[in-house]
Order: C-alpha cells, then structure tokens, then sequence
C-alpha cells in the first residue's frame, strides 16, 4: 500500500524530493565512509573493536583477536559501506539496501552503546543517552525502507520488480 | 494522447536518474577530499620542533649473524618467570606451553609469531637452579623441537648443572644467563666473566656499590661481552626522545620527574607461583641461594618472596626505579648522581620482610644544572610516565613519546598550539591490548612490542639479539657494563640514603659513597 501511493502518486512532490534528498545523504555518508577506509592504507577496525564496550563488548573483541574473522569484518566493514551507499544514491535495490544499512549500523550502535554508566565512547562528540546519531541514522533507513523512493527518483524505477513488489503490497 | 505518454515517460526517465548529478559530483570531488583528510592525518609533525629529521627511526634491523660454524651454547642460571620469558626470546617454548597454543590443530597468535621471530641460532646448552623443580621446568624447555624458522628435527637436552660454578667450569657452554636474585648477580657474573663466559645479567645490576665496581673491572679486564637486561633500551620511543633532546627540541632540561606505583600483594613482591608449595628443604639448596649471607635455618617466604628481605633484594628502588632510571638515562646521559636525598620507609607490608614501600628521593646533577625525583609507592597504582622539564618544552615518556611546548619558551613561539595538548606525539604500531594492571604498566614501560626497520618486534627478542650479535662480533651491547654501574651506583645511594637517613653523596675519584 505504501509503495502504491508513493508510486502512483498519492505523494507529492515535495514528499518525494525530501526522500529521495534523505536518500542521497544517506548514501553520501556510507559511500564516503566506506571510500575512506579503502584509501586508507592498512586500515583496520581492530582498534575499534578492542575498545568496545557494554553487554556485547566481549563478541566485538572476540573478532578483534582472530586474524581471518577480522579480515572478514574489515572487508564487510569497507565493502558493506561501499555498496550500500552507492545503492541508496542511486536508488538500486535500494530497499533492501536500507535494511542492510540498519544491520550494519546496529553493530556499530551495539560496540558503543550510550546507555547510562558503560563508559565513554573516544569515538564520538556530542552527549548521548540511548540515542545517538546511529540510531537516528537507522530510524532514517528503516523510514527509507518504508517509502522506497528508489521507485520513483531511482534507478529502480526502470525494473520489473518494483511493480511485483508494489503488487504484493 | 501519444505525446502525453511521450512527455510522462521523459518525466519518469528523468526522475529516475534524478540522482545521478549528486553521484557526478560526488565522483569527481571525493578523491581530492580522501587524500587531503589523509594527508592531515598523516600531517608530519616533526618539521615543528626545527630539528630537520629524525634518524632514529631509520635504524635497520642487524641481519641475522648466526649460521652453522657459530652455534651460541647458553648456559641459564636460575630459572624462574623471567629466564623463562628470556628462553621464548632465545627460540626455545615449554612444552606444555607449545600444547596450549595450539588449539584443535590451529596455532595461537603468540605460537604464530614466536616461529615467526629470528632465529637465533643459540643452543640452550645447560640450566641450573637452587630449586630443583625450577632446573627441571627448565629442562624441559629443550625437549622439544618448536623453533623459530622450523626446527631441525632433531632435540638436544640442555644439561641441568647442579650449580653455578659446575656450569661455568663447563666447557660445553659459552656464555651464560643470569636470572637469580639480586644479591647473587654479582658473584655468578664476576666468576663468569673470569671464566671468559659472555654474560646476559638480568637488573638490577648489583646488590651494592662495591660490587658494582668489582664487576665492572672485571667485564672490561677480561674483555667478554656483557648486557644487562634493561630492554626498554630497544624502544624507539626513547631512541627518539635522545636525539631530540640532543639536537635541543626540549631547550635546557632543569628536571626530571619519575614514578613507580604499584599496590596489594602481587605488586608489593608477596606472590604464590606455580611450584612455590612443592618447595622443601630437600628440593632446594638453601646454601647454594644465601651465597655468602649468614646462614639461618631455611624459610620458604625468604626463598620465594626474597624481593622483601634487604638481605637479598635491593628494594624498591632495585626492582622499579631501575627501570624509569635507565629510560631517562638514555634520553639524557644522566650518569651518577653527586647527591641524593631520600626518605623510605615500610608503613605497610608488615609482616613479611623488610621492604620499604613508600620512598621518595631527590638526586642532584649540579654540573648539569638538574635534579631528578623519584617516587615508589606499593599502595597506589596509578600510572604516570617519566616527565622530562625543558626550557623550551617538556616530555611525557614511556612507550609513547609526548611534546607539550613550553608557553614561555622561544623556539616554539610560532607554533600555534595550545601548551595543554601534545605538540609532538609517537606511539609504535602493533602494541597489543592487555588486561591487567601490572601487565599495561610493564607494556607502557617499554617491555612490550617496538617499532624498528618497519617491522614490529618484542623489546625482549631484541635486547638479546644485540648481545648475541655482539659476542659474534657484530655490533655493540646497548645496556653494556658501563650503564649498567651507573645504574648499580645510582639506585644504591638511594638506598643508602634511606638506610643512614642522611644524604648520600657520590666520590667519582674513589668511586666510593659517602654518607652525610
């Protein structure tokens, strides 16, 4: 129902544009992320996962010590950032890719959660309490999932399974 | 009708690839932004201290020296923790421990690297200790064939000698490692060294000044090549820090403040290890360990715990103070200080040896226009690295180095940095997370991991490597006989101080202390 009406136009315009304006800035940030770190040389989250902290800072340092398991979070970590990125900015399958965007993003609100007396986080500025700019930013990708601007300012538009998605709906 | 569909399918053509002008512009502009963020993070800090560059760091790493014509027999005296950790350095793994790393058929990260470290082409001929347990644990050491590089195939047991002076004597060894405690090392190394066996004498150099002497005398008359175990030595922290403050990045240096802190039992040297209940009168040579100090009947707590007896330790000073000594030592080629005062005294520990365990001190160079303080506490362990006050800047040091300019200085003057944030920072790479306290001080310290030629090798493996090297023929011993007694000197007047509650002067011409 929701891609219906976001498809056929129940929508305005504006509606639309600040979606897809959403989108883009979401993309931007993870394809800007994810670029940096494969421009860096020998880059790693190893250090970011040894600091973790909260109920799960046990799991993040498990990965930290084994070489192949932190391999595959570096490369997830890059990659992951890389294409989800370029999906929501160009609005290729992007649907799911803001889902995948909340997965990746909730392991990053799970390293540090701000939750009250579990430390302070060197990595961020700003005072949080449960909520942080993560969080905020998951909230954003699930709202994208939601109204798949893709459908319409997105190369998404083009392909047959936008209309068995909105025909399921 | 035809030309509206005309019109909506351009509409929705357009819409669709609406984005793509961001991504245009995204593509062209962010390889310049990515190498200019990483260029800032990378931003060279040095050419701020005008002290050109660094050569510290461009060291190169010795090749290996050893090959099939100069095998190095070793020879371990005393085999407690430390001479343990010092085999890993020399490639040889207990066996148990070999078992322990590897887990279902896959090796441990430590298993991985130690086969990985150089090998040095050093046999671990023979091993001796008071307790027979500790000899044997040793033994075992060389009964595997785990080494760096792959083994040969082939294990060679380490003959256990049933003392110091049957392994000496030995002609089946060439030098000699010297792990016993503190009021031994003296005696072992001076009878080592006249025997032509190389010495590898673990810290603090000697239980007195006197020895000192005799020992110094003795290493450069007979010509063998000695290292103390001071491993930080290897760090390139302090590498660093000395060139810098040669080529006059700190302006003149009025003081230096170091600390040692420790606290409960584990840290005030009252410690329970593996085999210390199995230990009798019939496992150790109670004779063999006093080594000359009056006889009395044999006690365990002595034995294990000899760190807290005077008799056989050389206090806190000995045991920390040596350490943050010979760090600042090789930044400033401090030398003996002419005075010291100090204070100590045992407020806590009570009921277990006579150890000091708060001490404070204050050691004078006039002719370099300087003091240096020490503080040790066992019953608080905070930890603050050595601080080096210079006219122009001041340095925080340990693993790491930082440089905070000095706000009234000059040479900084056009630097646009706040004086509360560091000016200068160095950190090695690969420093890996610890857990407990003791083991992040002794990391911060200087013990763990250093950056050198590129690679990241254990401070340990290198300190041993440069003595081994040396007694080929190959480069000198950095920590070498004549560091090691003005470190010997320098911690002992502190204790004298304490001891006569008087200041302790040092006569450089009979190379004797004074007291008051």
């Amino acid at each position: 129902m929701k891609n219906e009406k976001i498809t056929t136009g129940e929508f305005s315009n504006w509606q639309t544009y600040s979606l897809t304006f959403l989108r883009i800035l979401i993309g931007w940030h993870f394809l800007y992320e994810g670029l940096v770190k494969l421009y860096t040389p020998g880059w790693t989250a190893k250090g970011y996962l040894l600091g973790a902290y909260g109920p799960l800072a046990p799991v993040f340092k498990w990965m930290a010590q084994s070489k192949s398991i932190l391999t595959f979070v570096d490369v997830l970590n890059e990659w992951g950032l890389v294409l989800i990125g370029l999906s929501l900015f160009v609005g290729l399958f992007s649907k799911y890719s803001s889902l995948c965007g909340v997965a990746l993003l909730s392991f990053y609100y799970l390293a540090y959660p701000p939750f009250a007396g579990l430390g302070t986080n060197t990595h961020v500025e700003g005072s949080y309490w449960i909520v942080n700019k993560n969080l905020i930013e998951m909230a954003a990708l699930f709202v994208l999932y939601q109204f798949p601007s893709g459908y319409i300012t997105g190369i998404d538009s083009f392909f047959k399974y936008r209309k068995r998605d909105i025909a399921k709906e | 009708m035809k030309k509206h569909d005309t019109n909506n399918k351009r509409r929705d053509l357009l819409k669709g690839l609406a984005t793509l002008p961001f991504l245009g512009y995204f593509g062209i502009a962010f390889k310049e932004n990515i190498e200019l963020e990483l260029s800032e993070q990378a931003r060279d800090t040095l050419p701020t201290l005008k002290i050109g560059t660094l050569d510290a760091p461009k060291q190169k790493l010795l090749p290996p020296t050893g090959n099939s014509k100069n095998r190095l027999r070793v020879g371990f005296i005393g085999n407690g923790w430390r001479s343990e950790q010092l085999l890993f350095s020399f490639g040889y793994m207990h066996p148990e421990m070999v078992k322990e790393n590897i887990v279902k058929g896959k090796y441990s990260e430590i298993l991985q690297s130690f086969l990985e470290q150089e090998d040095l082409n050093v046999e671990f001929a023979g091993v001796c200790d008071t307790f027979s347990l500790h000899a044997q644990h040793g033994y075992e050491f060389s009964l595997n064939d785990v080494r760096p590089g792959g083994g040969k195939g082939q294990t060679k047991p380490a003959k256990i000698f049933a003392n110091y002076r049957d392994m000496i004597a030995s002609d089946e060894i060439d030098a000699i490692v010297v792990c016993t405690p503190d009021h031994s090392h003296a005696k072992i190394a001076i009878a080592a060294a006249k025997a032509g066996k190389h010495v590898y004498l673990e810290k603090p150099m000697t239980q007195t000044i006197e020895e000192a002497v005799e020992l110094r005398n003795t290493i450069k008359s007979t010509g063998v090549v000695f290292q103390l175990g001071h491993e930080n030595r290897q760090q390139m922290s302090f590498k660093m820090a000395k060139e810098m403050y040669e080529k006059g990045a700190l302006g003149t240096v009025s003081m230096v403040q170091t600390f040692t802190g420790r606290n409960g039992n584990y840290g005030a040297w009252i410690r329970e290890r593996k085999f210390d209940k199995q230990g009798n009168e019939h496992n150790i040579n109670w004779e063999e360990f006093l080594s000359g100090k009056p006889m009395c009947a044999f006690d365990p707590k002595k034995y294990f715990n000899w760190q807290r007896y005077s008799e056989y330790g050389t206090e806190m000073v000995g045991n920390d103070f040596t350490h943050k000594y010979d760090c600042v030592n090789q930044v400033l080629n401090l030398g003996i200080p002419e005075t010291v005062i100090a204070t100590g005294a045992q407020y806590y520990y009570k009921n277990h040896g006579d150890m000091m365990d708060v001490i404070n001190a204050i050691l004078s160079y006039p002719e370099r226009g300087l003091s240096l303080t020490y503080d040790g506490t066992l019953k608080s362990s905070v930890y603050m690295q050595s601080r080096i006050f210079g006219s122009e800047a001041t340095m925080d040091i340990d693993l790491a180095l930082m440089m905070y300019k000095d706000g009234d200085g000059t040479r900084y003057k056009d630097v646009d940095i706040d004086t509360a944030n560091p000016m200068y920072y160095y950190a090695p790479a690969g420093a890996d997370a610890v857990t407990s306290a003791t083991a992040k001080t002794y990391l911060k310290g200087g013990y763990g991991a250093t950056s050198i030629d590129g690679k990241v090798i254990d401070a340990s493996l290198l300190h041993v490597k440069e003595w081994v090297d040396a007694i080929r023929g190959q480069g000198k011993t950095s920590c070498n006989i004549d560091v090691g007694f003005e470190e010997a000197v320098t911690f002992n007047l502190i204790n004298l101080a304490c001891l006569h509650k008087k200041i302790a002067r040092w006569d450089k011409v009979n190379e004797k202390a004074i007291i008051g």
